[in-house]
């Protein structure tokens, strides 16, 4: 959009009625009976008039005067990914009209460089600027629209064990930042852990008796969007645990049909706790760590 | 003019909605109920609004002021209220709260008396002792009619409710504050394990075995408060924001503690003086206090600096649960050895130190170059000290704690370049070398087993839009980590000292973390990745869109045992077609598959008891006892929406949505070195049947607008779970595992029909 003039960003002095009037260049065409929400921009932030900083049409679409002229004539700046009547602006020019207003915030310092921004995507990727209900900025509905892009997570997220995404209970906001970030993965801290620690804080310690891989990084043995394993583990013990320890007593041993604890085949002899149920767990259930003087090996 | 400004001055007004009803849901499930609130059969209440105002609405009146209030699931433990308040610009006030129940199970049994959120549960008085094999390994199909009488089932859950209070103040085009707060209230249980099992000598010489492990209701009572206050500043060609994060996590109880039962009768054994009293820790109290600065400086428009620091501190000083157990009769159990117990309290302490810049510029046409470093490090500053007590065999045992640090360096560089109009590129490079350590460990025990590595990460994405309505992408990454992984004898265990020392190599002799020599944690061990991805989305038609994406990563692990390599690969079509205005129809299946495979070595302790010739015998175990391990995994789902609108002259929209899903997890175990799978009873090869979760989902929404202002929705839905996991077998009396009390629960399967009627009235 280096050709196109536009004025986002610049405060006006004009009145709210003053600032309507100036929109109506376009809203006595583009009115309540265009498909997309058009006028309902009214009823967002990018609406409310007496704030001196609200643009108004022509400051994020440019003057258009050629479209004005003419319908053939497409305005200087078409947001969105999807062809349409016009084709959209390359995302880099979609994304000036946004980021003079909105780079120099916080949660934003980090978009240039960031996953998103190198994917090519376009603000207008996600949001819906126009529409009095931006589903990417209301909890219940914001996964929906990350999952457009994100398939494998939509799948995860419905399985047997999962956070509350689809419930409309946590936004994937509330663990990623979609604008960019210094932790990975967009994480909204700077690390795996810090994250966790947000919501799940009992497990932040510090413990008397650290698990290793559990102050490292909790993805070590959880997977958060969704597992066939509850609670949202990659594996089960005791195979799971084995992927760490051949030492403690029978994690060197073998172990297949023991581990379902099924009567058949196990009449005569019981399986043993440490292959059954919660198998390791049944005795060393203090995974996360432990603060317990007698609990060096996670016992208690 | 006049018209437009007129229509548009309509349209700035917000449309406010109430919305009630009922709700009938067709069975109890708590996994149904997992997250939704209906985890009982029978009627719920419908309720919810959005309502907005403020003259912010009105062009006639010079204001920002606007506010809003929503409420959803009011019926329901999943409810939610929000409110806002806020002249634009100036200033903001958000209050909000939010209740979610997380059900578990409705079938957990236990003999134990206490309440669900209590941290106390005792056997009743009739229970007695077991008597299946003596001291040894009971058999639960010992226990007797009255102690199967004592069952009595739990419904668990976990209940958060969550206030909160957001305000922001804007003092001037170039300053601004904000301070949020919230307090997070948990209630509610979840099943631990109790390591409790073993031989605990008291009274006369009886023991405290029999059915030892407990599945207990471990009491989730905590407080969370959370503070984030931030300055922030913006000037013509750059920002900063200086900000505070604190987090003051409070748990009710610091012990959780209930009664297991004797294997032998002691002299006296009766009633409560069958049993012994146990206690184990629970989360400890603590608290995060973070200072934050992040900001970044625009040197021009095409070259820009952000970046960030922090510095947090995390304590956890919580009284230690109690070490002295009060017994029915005889003295008390004292867990610890004399002198054993240094201190009352941990007075732990953690530093967390972040740091991150990245530089990036486009002055070259078409060309973005960035430049970054990162760097976290953890330091646990928590002294380290011998801790000697009675393990759950009633042994001594030395353990010491070690206190572990560690840090993350990472150097990235990356260049996207657009070759033509129509083609992107992105070559990316990234460096990683991670630390680890503890700081002063007493006796010198080493802590980690590999102390650090290094690992070069390099990708290449090529992105291409073919046509004007389909792009193309496509990428590889690859990633290769070279771990340290000679520090066998680390204590990473918390294995005893003492033992250490003599490294006799057995269990916890602290060799290798008890390992045999070779065997690499997987998140430790030398590791090479390869990663590939492709898609498609081409847009037939303005009317239709069609995905074609899938992915293939393969890790390979350096490793004479412990993981040896694993894959994952996923494929995902979807399709939407809006066949006309508000009516649209998408369709999507989605799969994926993971497989690890792990070798291992059987043989238990080496039985070197030689200091000088650590691990000699364990190197004689491979390749003579060697066994594998395959974990397999797959899921499957496919789904269909549909939405119909303007039927009936526009008064009537319907919308289905039907998916499917079925979710495999599956273990392999062979042992080449063994002609069969060990006897019938122990079965030490072969598969597991797999735990396969399938759900099936239908729900259909029909909405009717009976006047201008009014709709009617009524809503049927059907969801089905077949679960079959191998788990619960081992939790049902008769076949429960030694030692372990049985627990009865149930596989989760559930069929549920829900009807909703609800009316919108929207002003």
């Amino acid at each position: 959009a280096e050709s196109v003039q536009l004025t986002v960003g610049k405060a006006s002095a004009k009145s709210p009625a003053q600032m309507i009037d100036k929109d109506s260049e376009c809203t006595r065409c583009h009115d309540e009976n265009e498909a997309k929400p058009i006028l309902s921009i009214y009823q967002t932030a990018h609406g409310n008039k007496a704030d001196a900083r609200t643009p108004g049409c022509q400051s994020c679409h440019g003057e258009s005067v050629k479209h004005i002229a003419s319908k053939s004539e497409a305005p200087d700046v078409i947001f969105g990914a999807k062809k349409g009547v016009y084709t959209p602006n390359k995302s880099l020019d979609q994304n000036v009209a946004c980021l003079t207003c909105h780079e120099k915030d916080p949660k934003r310092t980090h978009w240039q460089g960031g996953a998103h921004q190198t994917a090519d995507l376009s603000c207008a990727s996600c949001h819906v600027v126009h529409s009095a209900h931006d589903k990417v900025r209301e909890k219940p509905t914001q996964a929906l629209v990350c999952f457009t892009c994100h398939q494998d997570q939509k799948a995860q997220a419905s399985k047997f064990s999962h956070h509350p995404i689809p419930e409309g209970k946590i936004a994937c906001s509330d663990c990623h930042n979609s604008h960019g970030s210094a932790g990975p993965k967009l994480l909204v801290k700077n690390t795996v852990t810090e994250t966790c620690y947000t919501c799940h804080a009992e497990k932040r310690g510090p413990f008397l008796w650290e698990h290793q891989p559990v102050s490292e990084d909790c993805t070590n043995c959880h997977t958060p969007h969704g597992s066939n394993i509850t609670p949202l583990l990659k594996s089960r013990p005791p195979f799971m645990c084995d992927e760490c320890h051949d030492g403690p007593h029978q994690s060197k041993s073998p172990v297949a049909g023991n581990a379902a604890g099924m009567p058949g085949g196990l009449t005569t002899t019981l399986p043993s706790e440490s292959f059954t149920g919660r198998a390791c767990m049944n005795c060393h259930s203090m995974v996360h760590g432990s603060n317990n003087p007698a609990g060096a090996l996670l016992h208690r | 003019m006049t018209a437009v400004a007129d229509d548009a001055d309509a349209l700035k007004r917000p449309t406010n909605s109430v919305e009630f009803g009922s709700l009938y849901s067709s069975q109890n499930s708590a996994r149904f109920g997992q997250y939704n609130g209906l985890n009982d059969g029978g009627f719920y209440g419908l309720g919810s609004f959005d309502i907005r105002g403020g003259d912010g609405y009105d062009d006639s009146k010079n204001s920002a002021l606007r506010w809003k209030l929503n409420g959803s699931n009011l019926g329901t433990t999943s409810r939610n209220v929000d409110g806002l308040v806020g002249d634009q610009g100036k200033w903001k006030v958000n209050l909000g709260y939010d209740e979610l129940q997380h059900n578990i199970t409705n079938t957990y049994q236990t003999p134990l008396q206490g309440s669900i959120g209590g941290n106390n549960f005792t056997l009743p008085e009739n229970f007695g002792s077991v008597n299946g094999a003596g001291t040894s390994n009971p058999n639960t199909r010992t226990l007797s009619s009255i102690q199967r009488g004592d069952f009595h089932t739990e419904r668990e859950s976990v209940s958060r409710k969550n206030g909160s209070i957001s305000t922001s103040y804007t003092f001037s085009e170039q300053l601004s504050a904000q301070i949020d707060y919230s307090h997070l209230d948990q209630s509610g249980a979840k099943l631990i394990g109790t390591g409790s099992q073993g031989g605990i000598n008291l009274l006369g010489g009886s023991t405290g075995r029999a059915e030892g492990v407990n599945i207990l209701m471990n009491p989730t009572s905590y407080q969370t408060d959370n503070v984030n206050a931030a300055l922030n500043w913006k000037g013509d060609k750059g920002h900063l924001t200086s900000g505070y994060y604190g987090s003051i996590f409070h748990d009710d109880f610091n012990s959780l503690n209930w009664q297991s039962s004797q294997a032998s009768a002691a002299s006296g054994c009766a009633g409560s003086n069958c049993y012994v009293n146990n206690t184990m820790s629970t989360a400890p109290s603590n608290s995060l206090h973070q200072a934050n600065l992040t900001g970044g400086y625009n040197f021009t428009s095409a070259t820009k600096l952000a970046g960030g620091f922090s510095y947090g501190y995390n304590a956890q000083n919580s009284s230690y649960a109690p070490t002295l157990i009060p017994q029915a009769i005889g003295t008390p159990y004292n867990m610890m050895q004399a002198g054993g117990l240094p201190a009352s309290s941990l007075n732990g302490g953690v530093e967390t130190k972040h740091g991150d810049l990245k530089l990036t510029n486009q002055s070259i046409k078409d060309l973005t170059l960035s430049a970054g470093f990162k760097y976290n490090e953890r330091v646990n500053l928590t002294s380290s000290n011998t801790y000697k007590y009675m393990n759950i065999a009633n042994v001594p045992y030395s353990g010491v704690n070690t206190p572990y640090s560690n840090s993350k360096t990472q150097y990235e560089t990356s260049a996207a370049y657009r070759l033509t109009k129509a083609q992107n590129v992105n070559l990316a490079y990234e460096h990683e070398s991670v630390n680890r350590w503890c700081d002063s460990v007493v006796g010198g025990a080493q802590c980690v087993s590999s102390p650090a590595s290094e690992e070069d990460k390099i990708g290449l994405t090529y992105r291409l839009k073919a046509l004007d309505d389909v792009n193309f992408n496509a990428g590889y990454t690859y990633a290769n980590r070279r771990a340290d992984v000679s520090n066998f004898q680390a204590n990473a265990g918390n294995y005893g000292i003492t033992s250490l020392v003599t490294a006799t190599g057995s269990a916890n002799s602290g060799f290798n973390a008890g390992n045999f020599l070779g065997y690499v944690a997987f998140p430790y061990a030398n590791r090479s990745q390869n990663l590939g991805k492709a898609g498609v989305n081409w847009q037939v038609t303005q009317k239709l869109d069609v995905g074609l994406n899938g992915r293939y990563s393969y890790d390979n692990y350096d490793a004479t045992l412990g993981v040896q390599n694993g894959h994952s690969a996923g494929v995902n079509i979807d399709m939407t077609y809006s066949y006309a205005e508000n009516s649209t129809v998408s369709a999507y299946w989605n799969w994926q598959n993971g497989q690890r495979n792990m070798r291992s070595g059987n043989g238990g302790a080496n039985g070197n008891t030689s200091a000088s010739v650590v691990g000699a015998a364990s190197q004689a175990v491979a390749p003579t006892n060697l066994w594998n391990n395959q974990l397999e995994g797959n899921s499957n789902t496919v789904g269909l929406l549909t939405r119909r609108g303007g039927l009936l002259s526009g008064k009537l929209d319907l919308i289905g949505d039907a998916s499917y899903a079925r979710d495999t997890t599956g273990y392999s175990t062979q042992v080449p070195y063994l002609a069969t799978c060990g006897s019938a009873t122990t079965l030490t090869c072969g598969s597991l049947s797999p735990i396969a979760n399938e759900i099936i989902s239908l729900k259909l929404t029909g909405q009717y607008k009976v006047h201008k202002n009014g709709k009617v929705s009524l809503a049927y839905m059907y969801q089905k779970l077949n679960s079959n996991d191998y788990f619960y077998y081992g939790e049902q009396f008769g076949v429960t595992a030694n030692r372990v009390m049985p627990t009865g629960l149930q596989m989760q399967s559930y069929a549920v029909n829900v009807v909703a009627l609800s009316y919108n009235y929207s002003f």
